[in-house]
Protein backbone atom coordinates (compact mmCIF):
# COMPACT_ATOMS: atom_id res chain seq x y z
CA UNK A 1 0.00 0.00 0.00
CA UNK A 2 1.15 3.51 -0.63
CA UNK A 3 0.55 7.02 0.37
CA UNK A 4 0.50 8.93 -3.07
CA UNK A 5 0.02 8.36 -6.51
CA UNK A 6 3.75 9.79 -7.41
CA UNK A 7 5.57 7.46 -5.23
CA UNK A 8 3.31 4.37 -7.05
CA UNK A 9 4.74 5.88 -10.35
CA UNK A 10 7.90 5.65 -9.08
CA UNK A 11 7.94 1.42 -7.80
CA UNK A 12 5.93 0.98 -11.08
CA UNK A 13 8.86 2.76 -13.56
CA UNK A 14 11.55 1.05 -11.38
CA UNK A 15 10.05 -2.60 -11.74
CA UNK A 16 9.05 -2.74 -7.39
CA UNK A 17 5.67 -3.31 -8.82
CA UNK A 18 4.78 -4.77 -12.25
CA UNK A 19 1.11 -3.11 -11.93
CA UNK A 20 -0.75 -0.32 -10.32
CA UNK A 21 -4.08 1.43 -9.54
CA UNK A 22 -3.39 4.96 -10.74
CA UNK A 23 -5.14 7.66 -11.81
CA UNK A 24 -6.42 8.02 -15.57
CA UNK A 25 -4.35 11.07 -16.61
CA UNK A 26 -1.21 10.07 -15.04
CA UNK A 27 -1.41 7.10 -16.99
CA UNK A 28 -1.86 9.21 -19.55
CA UNK A 29 1.11 11.11 -18.94
CA UNK A 30 3.30 8.44 -18.46
CA UNK A 31 2.47 7.03 -21.64
CA UNK A 32 3.17 10.23 -23.40
CA UNK A 33 6.60 10.69 -22.41
CA UNK A 34 7.39 7.04 -23.32
CA UNK A 35 7.07 4.95 -20.29
CA UNK A 36 6.53 1.09 -21.41
CA UNK A 37 2.92 0.96 -19.37
CA UNK A 38 -0.54 0.43 -20.64
CA UNK A 39 -4.46 0.64 -18.72
CA UNK A 40 -6.00 -2.16 -19.34
CA UNK A 41 -8.93 -2.14 -17.01
CA UNK A 42 -10.94 -0.09 -14.83
CA UNK A 43 -10.84 0.28 -10.92
CA UNK A 44 -14.36 1.31 -10.69
CA UNK A 45 -16.73 4.77 -11.85
CA UNK A 46 -17.33 7.58 -9.54
CA UNK A 47 -16.82 8.08 -6.02
CA UNK A 48 -14.71 11.35 -6.13
CA UNK A 49 -16.13 14.61 -5.05
CA UNK A 50 -15.83 18.19 -3.98
CA UNK A 51 -16.21 18.77 -0.60
CA UNK A 52 -16.28 22.11 1.79
CA UNK A 53 -16.43 23.16 5.27
CA UNK A 54 -19.50 22.44 6.17
CA UNK A 55 -19.92 25.27 8.70
CA UNK A 56 -18.10 27.34 5.58
CA UNK A 57 -18.85 30.50 2.97
CA UNK A 58 -19.28 27.92 -0.31
CA UNK A 59 -22.75 26.74 -1.01
CA UNK A 60 -22.47 26.56 -4.90
CA UNK A 61 -19.74 26.05 -7.32
CA UNK A 62 -19.41 30.05 -7.47
CA UNK A 63 -18.40 30.53 -4.22
CA UNK A 64 -15.04 28.71 -5.10
CA UNK A 65 -13.78 32.05 -6.39
CA UNK A 66 -10.55 32.83 -5.05
CA UNK A 67 -10.66 29.34 -2.67
CA UNK A 68 -7.74 26.84 -2.13
CA UNK A 69 -8.88 23.67 -3.02
CA UNK A 70 -6.52 20.35 -2.65
CA UNK A 71 -6.38 18.08 -5.30
CA UNK A 72 -4.20 14.53 -5.48
CA UNK A 73 -1.97 15.39 -8.26
CA UNK A 74 -1.71 17.35 -11.34
CA UNK A 75 -2.51 14.79 -13.71
CA UNK A 76 -5.84 13.74 -12.23
CA UNK A 77 -9.50 13.39 -12.81
CA UNK A 78 -9.84 15.02 -9.78
CA UNK A 79 -8.38 18.02 -10.92
CA UNK A 80 -9.91 18.18 -14.25
CA UNK A 81 -13.54 17.40 -12.71
CA UNK A 82 -13.09 21.26 -10.51
CA UNK A 83 -11.93 22.81 -14.12
CA UNK A 84 -15.18 20.95 -15.62
CA UNK A 85 -17.49 22.28 -13.25
CA UNK A 86 -16.09 25.84 -13.22
CA UNK A 87 -16.64 26.28 -16.68
CA UNK A 88 -20.23 24.77 -16.77
CA UNK A 89 -20.42 27.64 -13.83
CA UNK A 90 -18.69 30.31 -16.20
CA UNK A 91 -15.52 30.53 -14.43
CA UNK A 92 -11.83 29.40 -14.86
CA UNK A 93 -9.88 26.63 -12.94
CA UNK A 94 -6.91 28.45 -13.97
CA UNK A 95 -7.71 31.83 -12.94
CA UNK A 96 -10.41 32.02 -10.13
CA UNK A 97 -9.44 29.47 -7.70
CA UNK A 98 -5.54 27.86 -6.45
CA UNK A 99 -5.53 24.34 -6.96
CA UNK A 100 -2.36 22.31 -4.23
CA UNK A 101 -1.68 19.27 -4.31
CA UNK A 102 -1.81 17.09 -1.60
CA UNK A 103 -1.42 13.24 -0.89
CA UNK A 104 -5.08 11.64 -0.59
CA UNK A 105 -5.07 11.06 3.32
CA UNK A 106 -3.95 14.61 4.63
CA UNK A 107 -6.78 16.52 2.92
CA UNK A 108 -9.36 15.88 5.50
CA UNK A 109 -6.95 16.97 7.90
CA UNK A 110 -6.33 19.91 5.98
CA UNK A 111 -9.78 21.07 5.67
CA UNK A 112 -10.82 20.00 9.15
CA UNK A 113 -7.84 22.85 10.29
CA UNK A 114 -8.69 25.28 7.89
CA UNK A 115 -5.73 25.29 5.70
CA UNK A 116 -7.91 24.83 2.42
CA UNK A 117 -11.55 25.83 1.35
CA UNK A 118 -12.09 22.60 -0.07
CA UNK A 119 -10.73 19.51 -1.63
CA UNK A 120 -11.28 17.71 -4.70
CA UNK A 121 -10.75 13.86 -3.77
CA UNK A 122 -11.66 9.89 -4.47
CA UNK A 123 -13.72 8.12 -1.66
CA UNK A 124 -13.34 7.48 1.33
CA UNK A 125 -12.02 11.16 1.92
CA UNK A 126 -15.39 12.95 1.09
CA UNK A 127 -16.58 10.55 3.42
CA UNK A 128 -14.35 10.60 6.31
CA UNK A 129 -14.98 14.67 6.06
CA UNK A 130 -18.84 13.97 6.34
CA UNK A 131 -18.74 11.73 9.27
CA UNK A 132 -16.53 13.91 11.40
CA UNK A 133 -19.26 16.62 10.42
CA UNK A 134 -16.96 19.24 9.50
CA UNK A 135 -17.22 18.53 5.87
CA UNK A 136 -20.33 18.71 3.30
CA UNK A 137 -20.34 17.39 -0.21
CA UNK A 138 -20.42 20.41 -2.87
CA UNK A 139 -21.31 18.20 -5.74
CA UNK A 140 -20.24 14.50 -6.79
CA UNK A 141 -18.56 13.98 -10.14
CA UNK A 142 -21.64 12.13 -11.78
CA UNK A 143 -23.20 15.74 -11.42
CA UNK A 144 -20.70 17.47 -13.84
CA UNK A 145 -19.25 14.31 -15.84
CA UNK A 146 -21.79 11.03 -16.22
CA UNK A 147 -19.46 7.92 -16.50
CA UNK A 148 -16.32 9.57 -14.10
CA UNK A 149 -13.71 7.62 -14.03
CA UNK A 150 -10.75 7.53 -11.67
CA UNK A 151 -8.15 5.41 -11.00
CA UNK A 152 -7.25 2.55 -13.59
CA UNK A 153 -5.42 -0.24 -13.80
CA UNK A 154 -1.87 0.11 -14.90
CA UNK A 155 0.65 -2.66 -16.16
CA UNK A 156 4.07 -2.51 -17.27
CA UNK A 157 4.23 -3.48 -20.92
CA UNK A 158 7.18 -6.54 -20.40
CA UNK A 159 4.48 -7.58 -18.14
CA UNK A 160 1.72 -7.98 -20.82
CA UNK A 161 4.16 -8.81 -23.71
CA UNK A 162 5.91 -12.33 -21.38
CA UNK A 163 3.02 -13.08 -18.85
CA UNK A 164 -0.42 -11.87 -20.72
CA UNK A 165 -2.47 -15.18 -18.67
CA UNK A 166 -1.29 -13.46 -15.07
CA UNK A 167 -2.37 -10.31 -16.54
CA UNK A 168 -5.51 -11.49 -17.52
CA UNK A 169 -6.08 -13.76 -14.53
CA UNK A 170 -5.45 -10.06 -12.38
CA UNK A 171 -8.22 -8.31 -14.70
CA UNK A 172 -10.72 -11.32 -14.43
CA UNK A 173 -10.80 -11.50 -10.56
CA UNK A 174 -11.67 -7.59 -10.64
CA UNK A 175 -14.31 -7.97 -12.69
CA UNK A 176 -15.76 -10.53 -10.72
CA UNK A 177 -15.30 -8.25 -7.84
CA UNK A 178 -16.94 -5.71 -9.22
CA UNK A 179 -20.00 -8.52 -10.38
CA UNK A 180 -20.05 -9.46 -6.89
CA UNK A 181 -19.99 -5.92 -5.39
CA UNK A 182 -22.83 -4.43 -7.64
CA UNK A 183 -24.46 -7.75 -7.38
CA UNK A 184 -28.22 -6.32 -7.53
CA UNK A 185 -30.07 -6.95 -4.61
CA UNK A 186 -27.36 -8.36 -2.57
CA UNK A 187 -24.90 -5.43 -3.08
CA UNK A 188 -25.40 -3.54 -0.19
CA UNK A 189 -24.53 -6.93 1.94
CA UNK A 190 -21.63 -7.27 -0.15
CA UNK A 191 -20.71 -3.84 -0.08
CA UNK A 192 -20.74 -3.94 4.13
CA UNK A 193 -19.10 -7.21 4.37
CA UNK A 194 -16.02 -5.81 1.61
CA UNK A 195 -16.04 -2.58 3.98
CA UNK A 196 -14.96 -5.17 6.93
CA UNK A 197 -12.19 -6.76 5.25
CA UNK A 198 -10.78 -4.28 3.31
CA UNK A 199 -11.34 -1.69 6.04
CA UNK A 200 -9.60 -4.44 8.67
CA UNK A 201 -6.98 -5.63 5.91
CA UNK A 202 -5.83 -3.64 3.13
CA UNK A 203 -6.64 -0.10 3.67
CA UNK A 204 -6.14 -0.09 7.23
CA UNK A 205 -9.02 2.29 7.99
CA UNK A 206 -11.94 2.23 9.96
CA UNK A 207 -14.93 -0.26 8.41
CA UNK A 208 -17.06 2.53 9.34
CA UNK A 209 -15.75 4.80 6.97
CA UNK A 210 -15.87 2.29 4.01
CA UNK A 211 -19.29 1.16 5.19
CA UNK A 212 -20.52 4.56 4.75
CA UNK A 213 -18.40 5.54 1.52
CA UNK A 214 -19.76 1.95 -0.07
CA UNK A 215 -23.37 2.53 0.68
CA UNK A 216 -24.12 5.80 1.01
CA UNK A 217 -26.18 5.83 -0.96
CA UNK A 218 -24.89 2.77 -2.54
CA UNK A 219 -24.34 3.64 -6.33
CA UNK A 220 -21.88 6.64 -4.60
CA UNK A 221 -19.19 4.21 -5.98
CA UNK A 222 -19.77 1.62 -8.92
CA UNK A 223 -17.53 -1.26 -10.05
CA UNK A 224 -19.37 -2.00 -13.17
CA UNK A 225 -18.94 -1.50 -16.16
CA UNK A 226 -15.13 -1.72 -15.93
CA UNK A 227 -13.99 -1.94 -19.37
CA UNK A 228 -12.28 1.22 -20.93
CA UNK A 229 -13.79 2.76 -23.25
CA UNK A 230 -12.53 5.23 -26.39
CA UNK A 231 -15.18 8.16 -25.49
CA UNK A 232 -14.39 8.16 -21.69
CA UNK A 233 -10.52 8.28 -22.25
CA UNK A 234 -10.32 11.15 -25.42
CA UNK A 235 -12.44 13.01 -23.59
CA UNK A 236 -9.53 12.65 -20.80
CA UNK A 237 -6.93 13.40 -23.19
CA UNK A 238 -8.91 16.41 -24.49
CA UNK A 239 -9.08 17.96 -21.04
CA UNK A 240 -4.78 17.44 -20.01
CA UNK A 241 -4.55 19.57 -23.59
CA UNK A 242 -6.64 21.86 -22.61
CA UNK A 243 -6.37 22.36 -19.16
CA UNK A 244 -1.93 22.04 -19.86
CA UNK A 245 -0.42 19.20 -18.46
CA UNK A 246 -0.33 17.32 -21.91
CA UNK A 247 1.37 18.73 -24.52
CA UNK A 248 -0.61 16.58 -27.58
CA UNK A 249 -3.47 14.50 -27.62
CA UNK A 250 -2.47 10.66 -28.47
CA UNK A 251 -4.06 7.95 -29.71
CA UNK A 252 -5.94 5.78 -27.47
CA UNK A 253 -4.81 2.30 -29.02
CA UNK A 254 -0.98 3.81 -27.55
CA UNK A 255 -2.25 3.97 -24.02
CA UNK A 256 -4.90 0.93 -23.60
CA UNK A 257 -4.75 -2.50 -24.44
CA UNK A 258 -8.39 -3.75 -24.05
CA UNK A 259 -7.60 -7.21 -25.02
CA UNK A 260 -7.96 -8.11 -21.54
CA UNK A 261 -11.28 -6.76 -20.53
CA UNK A 262 -12.59 -8.33 -23.78
CA UNK A 263 -11.37 -11.48 -22.45
CA UNK A 264 -13.00 -10.61 -19.13
CA UNK A 265 -16.50 -9.99 -21.01
CA UNK A 266 -18.04 -13.65 -19.64
CA UNK A 267 -17.12 -13.21 -16.12
CA UNK A 268 -19.78 -13.62 -13.45
CA UNK A 269 -20.05 -12.32 -9.86
CA UNK A 270 -17.86 -14.17 -7.39
CA UNK A 271 -19.79 -16.56 -5.43
CA UNK A 272 -18.79 -15.77 -1.68
CA UNK A 273 -21.39 -14.75 0.97
CA UNK A 274 -19.55 -13.75 4.33
CA UNK A 275 -19.06 -17.11 5.93
CA UNK A 276 -17.80 -18.66 3.08
CA UNK A 277 -13.79 -20.10 3.23
CA UNK A 278 -13.01 -19.17 -0.33
CA UNK A 279 -14.46 -17.64 -3.03
CA UNK A 280 -15.59 -19.74 -5.91
CA UNK B 1 33.53 -9.20 30.73
CA UNK B 2 32.21 -12.75 29.79
CA UNK B 3 28.37 -11.51 31.37
CA UNK B 4 29.21 -7.77 29.33
CA UNK B 5 29.69 -9.95 26.27
CA UNK B 6 26.52 -11.50 26.59
CA UNK B 7 24.57 -8.89 27.37
CA UNK B 8 25.33 -7.25 24.17
CA UNK B 9 24.92 -10.76 22.28
CA UNK B 10 21.80 -11.17 23.56
CA UNK B 11 20.75 -7.41 22.92
CA UNK B 12 22.00 -7.66 19.06
CA UNK B 13 20.33 -11.09 18.51
CA UNK B 14 16.74 -9.98 19.96
CA UNK B 15 17.03 -6.43 18.14
CA UNK B 16 18.06 -8.80 14.88
CA UNK B 17 15.04 -11.10 15.36
CA UNK B 18 12.59 -8.05 16.22
CA UNK B 19 13.68 -6.39 12.74
CA UNK B 20 13.24 -9.25 11.18
CA UNK B 21 9.97 -10.27 12.16
CA UNK B 22 8.73 -6.57 11.89
CA UNK B 23 10.60 -5.38 9.27
CA UNK B 24 10.77 -7.29 6.41
CA UNK B 25 8.13 -8.97 4.09
CA UNK B 26 9.53 -12.36 4.00
CA UNK B 27 5.97 -13.16 1.43
CA UNK B 28 7.25 -10.21 -1.22
CA UNK B 29 11.02 -11.63 -0.38
CA UNK B 30 9.90 -14.97 -1.48
CA UNK B 31 8.31 -14.09 -4.44
CA UNK B 32 11.06 -11.98 -6.05
CA UNK B 33 13.51 -15.12 -5.75
CA UNK B 34 11.42 -17.31 -7.94
CA UNK B 35 11.56 -17.71 -11.47
CA UNK B 36 9.84 -14.70 -13.20
CA UNK B 37 7.27 -16.81 -14.74
CA UNK B 38 6.03 -18.24 -11.40
CA UNK B 39 6.43 -14.95 -9.58
CA UNK B 40 3.23 -13.40 -8.00
CA UNK B 41 2.18 -9.76 -9.98
CA UNK B 42 3.18 -6.73 -7.33
CA UNK B 43 0.03 -4.41 -7.42
CA UNK B 44 0.64 -1.23 -5.87
CA UNK B 45 -2.54 0.63 -5.04
CA UNK B 46 -3.20 3.52 -2.35
CA UNK B 47 -6.50 3.60 0.19
CA UNK B 48 -8.92 5.50 -1.79
CA UNK B 49 -11.11 4.72 -4.42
Amino acid sequence: MFQGFPEIKEALMSNKMQAAFMVAPMAIALRAQGVPVKIVYLGHRYGSAVVVRSDGPVHRVSDLRGRIIAIPSRFSDERLIVFRALQANGMDAKKDLRMVEMAPPDVAGALAANAIDAFSMGEPYPSQAEIAGFGRVLFHAREYWPDYISCVLVVRQDVIDKRPEAVQTLVDGIARSGLWLDEKERAKRHRLHAADFVGRFYYHQDPKLLRWALTNPIDRVKYEPLSPRRADFETIVTLMVQTGVLDHAIPFEDFVDTRFAEGAHAMTAWKYEAGDDRAR
Amino acid sequence: MRKLTLAITAWIVAITSAHFALNVNWQVLMNDRLPEANRKLNVAYIPVT
